[in-house]
Formats: C-alpha cells, sequence, structure tokens
C-alpha cells in the first residue's frame, strides 16, 4: 500500500501528463460520450484516474459532470436511449466490451449518491452489510466483520455502535450520508464515485464528510462530482473541468492537477469559471 | 444583484409606480369577494353531500343496532310462521360464509394482484401496456359480471356446481384489478435513488425489486390489499349467481354457503315484517366489517407516511 502511495505522488509532483505506469491508473477514459437518443449529453471525456487520488469533476450546471460520472458504473444501462461511446478502462478493462459483467463492475466501482439514500425498511447494520448480501454472501461472522470496518472507516461506528438494529431513518442528514459511504465500502470497491456527496448537508457535516474522503483515498481511489470549487480546491488531486458547448453537449475543457486547474489554467475560461466569472 | 434586476420589472417612475399598487390593491379586494363566493359554494355542496350519507347511516343505526342481540350474533336463520310470525333466528351462517368467502378470495387474489401490479410497474413491455388497460377497464366493470363469469365458468362449465369456491372465485376476479393497480401505485412511489442505491451495489434487478421496493412499497401495497377485500366483503352481485345460500353454519370450499349480502336481498324480499327489519341489522354489521377494513387499511397508510417523512 505505502508504495503505490509514494508511486501516486510522485507522478503527481511531475505533472499529471507524465509518464503513469499502467498500475497507478485506476480508471482510463478515453474519448468518452454519453448520448440520450441520439442527443449528445456530454463528450470528449479523456484523461487517467490516478490510484489512490481524489479526483474532482467540475463545471456549471448542464455541463455533464453527473452524466460522466454514471458512465463510470453503468447506472445509463437501465435508462431506455442512453447510449455510452468512446473507451472506459477498469484496470485495464473496457468496462463495457471487457470481460466484466455489470455487477462485479458495480462490485468494484462503488457510488455514494447525491441525497443520502440509505434503504429506510433496513437498520443500520442491514444497511451496511446490503451489498454484500446481494452479492450472495450471508455468513454472519463476515457479515459482523465488514459491517465495524466499514462503519469505522466511514467515522460512524463511534455513534451507531450501540444502536445497529434500529431504523437507518433515525439519523441525521450526515450521519445517513456516512452510512451511504459505508454500504458502499462494505464490497471494498476500488473506486468510490460521488455525485455531489454533500450538496444536501449542512458545512459541519460536509467538513466531516470532506475529511473522511482524504483518509479513505489511502484505500479507494475517489472521483467526486462537485459544484464546490472550494471543496475540490480543498480535497482533489487530479481536476477535471466541463463546460456546456454551443450545442448545449457538455465537453471537457481541461484536465490537471487540482492546483493547476485553480493556479495556472491553460483555457481561459477554466479560469473565468474558478475565479467566479461565471456559472 | 444583476440578475435580480433583470427579473423583476422595474417601474419606469413614481407615477407607473403609483398605477402598479392601485391595481394591484383593486384585484386583490376582487379577489377576496370571489374566494369568499366559492366557500360558500363549497359549504352548500358539502351540506347536500353530507345529507344522504348521514341519513344512511343513523336510519342504519337506530334500525339496525334493534336487532343486534345474541341470537342474531349466535343462531342460524329460522322461517317465521303464523304462530310465532318474531321466529326468524340469527345469521351465523352468513357471517361464516361471509368470512370464507373473504378468505378464500384473498388466497386467490392479493398474491396474483401484488405480483401483476410489481411487473406492472417494473416492465415497459408491450404486454405490461395491454395489461395495464385491461385491469384498469376491468377495475370499473359492474359486478354483476364477475358473477356471470364465476356462474358461468365454475358452476356451469366445470360442473363444481353452487359453492364457496365459484363465489370466492367471482369475488376474487372482483380484487384482482384492484389489487395490481394499487400495488403497481405503491412500487412506482419508491424513489428511483432507492433502485440506483440497490444496482450501485452490484444487485441483479430483481434482488432489487424484491429486497429493496417491494420491502419499501409495503404499506401501500397491504393498504390496497384491504381496500379490495373491504370492496369484496360487501358485493352482493358475485355471490349472488355462485355461492348458492343455505340455512347451515357452512364454510367448505366445495359447499354451498350463505353470506351476508346474499341473506340482505333474501330478507329483503320476504313476506314477514320480522325478516325485512332484520336486513337493517345485517347491514349494520356488514358496514362495520368494512369500516374496521378501511379504518385498518387508514392506519397502514399513514405509518408510510410517516416513515416516509
Amino acid at each position: 500500500m505505502e508504495k503505490i502511495m509514494s508511486d501516486a505522488t510522485s507522478a503527481v509532483n511531475v505533472g499529471s501528463e507524465s509518464v503513469k505506469t499502467q498500475n497507478q491508473i485506476a480508471m482510463s477514459l478515453k474519448d468518452v460520450a454519453v448520448s440520450f437518443n441520439g442527443k449528445v449529453a456530454v463528450r470528449d471525456a479523456t484523461f487517467d484516474v490516478t490510484k489512490n487520488k481524489v479526483t474532482s469533476l467540475i463545471g456549471p450546471s448542464g455541463s455533464g459532470k453527473t452524466t460522466l460520472l454514471r458512465g463510470l458504473n453503468r447506472l445509463h444501462d437501465l435508462t431506455p436511449g442512453a447510449k455510452v461511446t468512446g473507451q472506459i478502462l477498469l484496470e485495464g478493462t473496457d468496462i463495457y466490451r471487457g470481460d466484466i459483467t455489470v455487477t462485479e463492475l458495480r462490485t468494484r466501482v462503488g457510488m455514494v449518491f447525491q441525497r443520502p439514500n440509505p434503504f429506510p425498511t433496513m437498520s443500520i447494520y442491514d444497511n451496511v452489510v446490503s451489498g454484500l448480501r446481494f452479492n450472495g454472501i450471508k455468513k454472519k461472522s463476515i457479515l459482523d466483520e465488514v459491517a465495524e470496518k466499514s462503519l469505522r472507516d466511514a467515522a460512524l461506528w463511534e455513534s451507531v455502535e450501540s444502536r445497529l438494529k434500529v431504523s437507518a431513518g433515525n439519523l441525521s442528514g450526515g450521519e445517513q450520508q456516512r452510512l451511504c459511504i459505508a454500504r458502499a465500502l462494505a464490497l471494498d470497491p476500488e473506486v468510490l464515485l460521488m455525485d455531489e456527496p454533500t450538496s444536501a448537508l449542512d458545512p459541519i457535516a460536509t467538513l466531516r464528510i470532506e475529511e473522511l474522503m482524504v483518509t479513505l483515498k489511502e484505500r479507494v481511489t475517489i472521483i467526486i462530482v462537485t459544484h464546490n470549487m472550494q471543496q475540490a480546491a480543498r480535497i482533489s488531486d487530479d481536476c477535471a473541468f466541463l463546460l456546456m458547448g454551443e450545442d448545449r453537449a457538455g465537453e471537457l475543457i481541461e484536465f490537471d492537477a487540482t492546483e493547476k486547474i485553480f493556479n495556472n489554467p491553460k483555457d481561459s475560461r477554466t479560469l473565468d469559471y474558478t475565479l467566479g466569472r461565471f456559472g | 444583484m444583476t440578475m435580480i434586476d433583470e427579473l423583476v420589472p422595474q417601474p419606469e417612475n413614481a407615477s407607473t409606480r403609483d398605477a402598479i399598487r392601485r391595481t394591484a390593491h383593486a384585484h386583490r379586494a376582487r379577489r377576496v369577494a370571489i374566494s369568499r363566493v366559492m366557500m360558500i359554494l363549497c359549504g352548500i355542496a358539502l351540506v347536500l353531500t353530507s345529507i344522504p350519507l348521514v341519513l344512511l347511516l343513523i336510519q342504519l343505526i337506530v334500525r339496525g343496532s334493534s336487532q343486534l342481540n345474541a341470537t342474531f350474533f349466535t343462531k342460524l336463520p329460522q322461517s317465521p310462521s303464523l304462530v310465532d310470525p318474531n321466529a326468524i333466528g340469527g345469521v351465523l351462517n352468513s357471517i361464516i360464509g361471509t368470512l370464507a368467502l373473504t378468505i378464500y378470495a384473498s388466497i386467490m387474489a392479493i398474491p396474483v394482484g401484488v405480483l401483476t401490479g410489481v411487473y406492472l410497474a417494473e416492465s415497459r413491455s408491450k404486454l405490461a401496456a395491454t395489461l395495464r388497460v385491461i385491469a384498469q377497464t376491468m377495475a370499473g366493470a359492474p359486478s354483476i359480471l364477475m358473477g356471470l363469469f364465476g356462474f358461468t365458468l365454475i358452476v356451469k362449465y366445470l360442473q363444481i356446481g353452487f359453492t364457496a369456491i365459484a363465489g370466492s372465485f367471482a369475488l376474487a376476479v372482483l380484487m384482482l384489478p384492484v389489487i395490481a393497480i394499487s400495488t403497481e401505485i405503491s412500487v412506482r412511489n419508491v424513489p428511483d435513488t432507492l433502485r440506483e442505491a440497490g444496482l450501485a451495489l452490484g444487485a441483479k434487478p430483481h434482488k432489487v425489486s424484491l429486497k429493496v421496493v417491494i420491502p419499501s412499497a409495503l404499506s401501500g401495497i397491504v393498504t390496497g390489499c384491504l381496500l379490495a377485500v373491504a370492496r369484496a366483503i360487501g358485493e352482493t352481485a358475485p355471490v349472488l349467481l355462485t355461492i348458492g345460500g343455505g340455512y347451515l353454519n357452512e364454510w367448505r370450499p366445495l359447499n354451498p354457503v350463505s353470506a351476508l349480502p346474499l341473506s340482505i336481498y333474501m330478507n329483503a324480499k320476504s313476506e314477514w315484517p320480522s325478516q325485512r327489519a332484520q336486513v337493517w341489522g345485517i347491514a349494520l354489521v356488514l358496514v362495520a366489517f368494512v369500516f374496521v377494513l378501511s379504518l385498518t387499511a387508514r392506519i397502514w397508510a399513514s405509518r408510510k407516511q410517516k416513515r416516509n417523512s
């Protein structure tokens, strides 16, 4: 683990266009585009997501950040008329055409949604282990162990330890979101997709989730969509900036180390956006 | 700031602003007047609706409650004679028959109806669209049709005869579309974010339906089933043509049974005033059954709302 960490760190120091070896890249996107009934929603997404880093997707509303993110665990599969083109590689395997089932993909690429969505009919414990149960793991000793570990990793164990059998609906919004993070972590994913995970939370709950992300990246690669530019600047290592084009389709404007995106971007539109001149 | 300035019309000068205020004031007065007239009309409509309902209920309670006694609930019907014109006995056979019919009909209709509803909600196929139209049409079809169907298929064609099973089949056909439609609505009302949460954990779609969607929709499904039972319990037409009636405490599926709506129908035609009076008691018991079921359904529904909030 430490070896990977130091490799990844050195890669960023050289700059994200640098010579990253294959095993430092968690996901690789090439010319990815998503369209609905032939209408392009987002296109031109080409970038590499480095392992054990936080990669943020920023841009104004309608720039296709969430649409792109949902392509990474094939959540568009069930939307009639949705089509994902280009190539998305997870550890070198094409997630749409390669030798990987959609259910396996989703256990390896977890997701946390915009609004906390714990299963309301399940207890806290049942929520955390639901992913394991969906995938056929029933042994209680394993479930117990994973539940505790995931809740600890999501910084929720202390506050819920004594009430694991209580309905998840009794938790506060911030706790519910950390429960959803624990639920995703229970499957030990390689990549965690987070779709504006703090937009429905108050500033204190937001801060706790942000702190969590920084510690979590030691064990999981994080890709986060955020509207909050300070958040992207605070927590992400790499940053993709998207913008709505003339034909109302989102497109990738630039991808680089977060520091460069905010301080010295190549494209003037990136600077205009991060300085708050529009969007 | 500039955004807001563009959205709100800015009066050119003070006189324009005055004109806007004056017009708005006059408009407000007119709105209040219209509102008052509408409220009065609504009140009148409410009274007109309530009169027949309240009169019926009072009549039912006053005339019905005098019929209710131990004999009513524990004895079989008797035939009055000139010697004893008030020997009408009780309606135990009809109570037993109605309970048996309702239970058999529920056993037949609830599993099929609920599964159909889940299918209607989760499938986008042509078959689902067609089924939905059929279910909606069936839900509005007159109940005598179900009676005729049960009579033709079970009593005549399958030669099973006038039996509890024929009656509960007719009632089940009546309940099916009601259950399917209400299940479909409850399942559809489960937020997509929960489905996505399940799928994003690598669950197969059928597991998401079974472990996430149906449990979340359960209270709505139960409410729909209870309302369907409440409707079936009071239906007369389907049982009239199928159950055969009888004056014994019968509940077995392959025997003729009696039912509360049937004994209302029979007693109402009686030449004995004592039997005609008993109709009110039977009706009161029937309404009480339906009331309890509807109340339970409401409690279930409110539990659901509490949990979702």
